[in-house]
């Protein structure tokens, strides 16, 4: 394949952290200027450092700054950018901003915003999910009364899903065991919809028990061309978000692989999609069923893991064909090889409930050898904030087999070594090495019924003489004082090149 | 000399070119084979480790065998210094006040910087060991202080 000069001068990214850099990246691969924007709060952030270029966009809170749309549109034109690439969260699945975008005369790197307004209501897109003929988890939408709810909750069965309509991220969600929680739980999720998405719409769903989220990467060209790129496995969730997520999936067989490959594919030529996407589904191992969740209409966080099963750039090929190149590859050309693992790797601590830990990074060592890949935002002395996700890097591994995987991951994350804040890292090993995890037994709950049982570790005889050691090492040798916060008033090394008892 | 994190003393006492570590009714051998960027490489015991250890304030991070352990300080180790003696923050150093940034009565969090002193041309930050209220403030900015003198006293809110 030769490389043909893509019509795009200059590339901005509307977005931070990690992304902006894999981002980035792509650009310099593709021979294309970048743009970053950043908030006040990211002036010296890495994906700053590494743009061509870069503008301010306004103060820390996302809301004056990533999420402002005039801003952004401001930073393209003054940067001479004609093409905007969202990245993930934020106003990716903004109809509106791609609208924006496309009324600027720039690109958009992304589907178009008809596609992203289509699959953004749930319950717009779940009938017509049920119009093209992809299975939908059994339910009802456009419910008024109560007694309506009753009778729907009935005939699905309980337990039921009562979720808002506009809704996504757990919110305005609420599981019903039996009849008589169902009017407390219409009256809680009407009120987190209503604050939450300015809409009070429910729809109501069946619920399942012990359910995996399986995902379908999709990926289309303006011309017609839609393929899917396989499944991810990313039933290991806390508060509903991902974690680990996996490619193969240990738990479909070639068959319902198959299947759920097309509907993924009729799901996103029922919207006329193109670009990259990814439709989720929940998948109930027990029946080999699975029912359409929802469709992200974006470059998803875990997209690394279908590159490296699928050997394709996602994001070279989501700025080529946003150019309007054709995507190459027939479905029977694309082919799963091998198997890789990503983990999240999160500023937050699992013993209290998952919450985000700020600070200066002290320490950043990146783990490297045959099979890693880490996505970062930081490196060491970089300070994490309370503005944004607590995300710092995303740990992938490849392997021949799942097996041999999981054993790279497990090492590659005990040689990540981040001090300042606390992370999630030490958690993830020891769902790693969990025997539930090796049979694929992780259903979306597993975290939350798991975490109670595990404890960070205890100190060692060996970590108590390293704490105490490195006072007088590194004073002899100096060479962690730059990267040290504060001067400790405690030090009883500080005075005296040689100590006595 | 002695060192406490959390509830476990240490006695580290130097021999030649190593170290013996007494804990818990144990002593361990202790070699520096090489130290730098955070980085420890040991012999204990005989048994090579390696640990990466940051300080911030009185915390240690140490990671071991990929498990990150956060440490805390207790006390100062240096016979007869106790920086934290009896509620009251003493100077580490001897030095000059530079400035106090709270007053009598004021809360203040754990870490916060109380007041400022200068020694040997290095700026020394004495922060609050723990959350709490400002007792008594001995000094004024440009006094000079002994080590181990009294600077402040703190209560618990």
């Amino acid at each position: 394949m030769t490389i043909t000069p893509l019509p795009f001068s200059k590339i901005l990214i509307a977005n931070r952290g990690e992304i902006a850099i894999r981002i980035m990246r792509a650009c310099r691969e593709l021979n294309i200027p970048s743009v970053a924007v950043y908030s006040e709060a990211d002036a010296n952030a890495q994906h700053v450092q590494c743009a061509d270029e870069a503008v301010l966009i306004g103060p820390p809170a996302p809301k004056e700054s990533y999420l402002n749309v005039d801003h952004l549109l401001d930073a393209a034109r003054h940067s001479g950018a004609d093409a905007i690439h969202p990245g993930y969260g934020f106003l990716s699945e903004n109809a509106s901003f791609a609208s924006a975008v496309e009324s600027a005369h720039l690109t958009f790197i992304g589907p178009s915003a008809d596609s992203i307004r289509a699959m953004g209501d749930k319950a717009e897109s779940k009938i017509r999910m049920k119009q093209a003929a992809v299975p939908t988890v059994p339910g009802f939408e456009n419910l008024e009364s109560e007694q309506e709810f009753k009778r729907a909750a009935g005939e699905i069965g309980y337990p039921v899903l009562v979720k808002a309509a506009a809704g996504g991220g757990g919110k305005g969600m609420r599981v019903v065991h039996a009849e008589s929680e169902l009017s407390e739980a219409i009256a809680l999720a009407r009120r987190e919809a209503l604050n939450s998405f300015g809409d009070e719409r429910l729809l109501i769903e069946k619920y399942l028990v012990e359910a995996h989220h399986v995902e379908i990467q999709v990926f289309g060209d303006k011309h017609g061309n839609l393929v899917h790129l396989f499944e991810r496995e990313c039933s290991v969730q806390r508060r509903h978000q991902k974690i680990i997520e996996e490619s193969p999936s240990p738990l479909l067989t070639p068959q319902v692989r198959a299947r759920m490959g097309e509907a993924a594919v009729n799901a996103a030529k029922a919207v006329g999609y193109f670009n990259a996407g990814t439709v989720e589904f929940i998948f109930d191992p027990r029946a080999d069923s699975f029912y359409f969740l929802e469709m992200n209409t974006r470059l998803q966080v875990e997209h690394p893991v279908t590159e490296l099963v699928s050997g394709l750039d996602l994001v070279q090929w989501q700025i080529r064909v946003a150019a309007g190149e054709r995507f190459p590859f027939e479905q029977s050309g694309l082919h799963q090889r091998g198997h890789a693992i990503e983990c999240r790797v999160y500023a937050e601590d699992p013993a209290s409930g998952f919450l985000p830990s700020t600070g200066k990074l002290l320490q950043f060592i990146e783990p490297r050898g045959p099979g890693i890949r880490v996505d970062s935002g930081f490196r060491a002395g970089d300070i994490v904030t309370h503005f944004y996700d607590p995300l710092l890097a995303k740990l992938i591994v490849y392997g021949e087999t799942r097996a041999s995987a999981i054993q790279r991951m497990k090492i590659a994350l005990r040689d990540f070594i981040v001090h300042g804040v606390t992370t999630n890292l030490d958690y993830m090993q020891s769902v790693l090495a969990h025997e539930d995890f090796a049979a694929g037994r992780v259903s979306t709950n597993w975290v939350e019924d798991h975490v109670r049982e595990w404890t960070p570790a205890v100190p060692t005889e060996e970590a108590l003489i390293a704490a105490a050691l490195a006072d007088v090492a590194f004073a002899a040798s100096k060479s962690q004082s730059s990267i040290s916060t504060e001067t400790d008033p405690f030090n009883p090394w500080k005075q005296s090149n040689n100590f006595r008892n | 000399m002695k060192v406490t994190f959390g509830t476990h003393t240490l006695e580290i006492t130097p021999t030649g070119d190593s170290y013996v570590a007494a804990l818990n009714d144990k002593t361990i051998n202790v070699q520096i084979v090489r130290a730098d960027s955070g980085r420890l490489d040991l012999l204990v015991d005989g048994k090579r480790v390696t640990a990466y250890v940051s300080s911030d304030l009185a915390k240690r991070w140490v990671t071991l065998d990929g498990q990150t352990m956060l440490l805390t300080k207790t006390s100062g180790a240096k016979p007869g210094v106790r920086h934290d003696y009896a509620g009251g923050l003493t100077a580490p150093m001897p030095g000059q006040v530079r400035s106090v940034s709270v007053s009598e009565g004021e809360v203040v969090k754990k870490g916060q910087t109380l007041l400022t002193m200068e020694a040997m041309k290095m700026e020394i930050r004495i922060q609050a060991l723990k959350d709490g209220r400002v007792k008594t403030v001995h000094v004024k900015p440009g006094q000079s202080v002994e080590r181990e003198q009294i600077l402040m006293e703190m209560e618990d809110e």
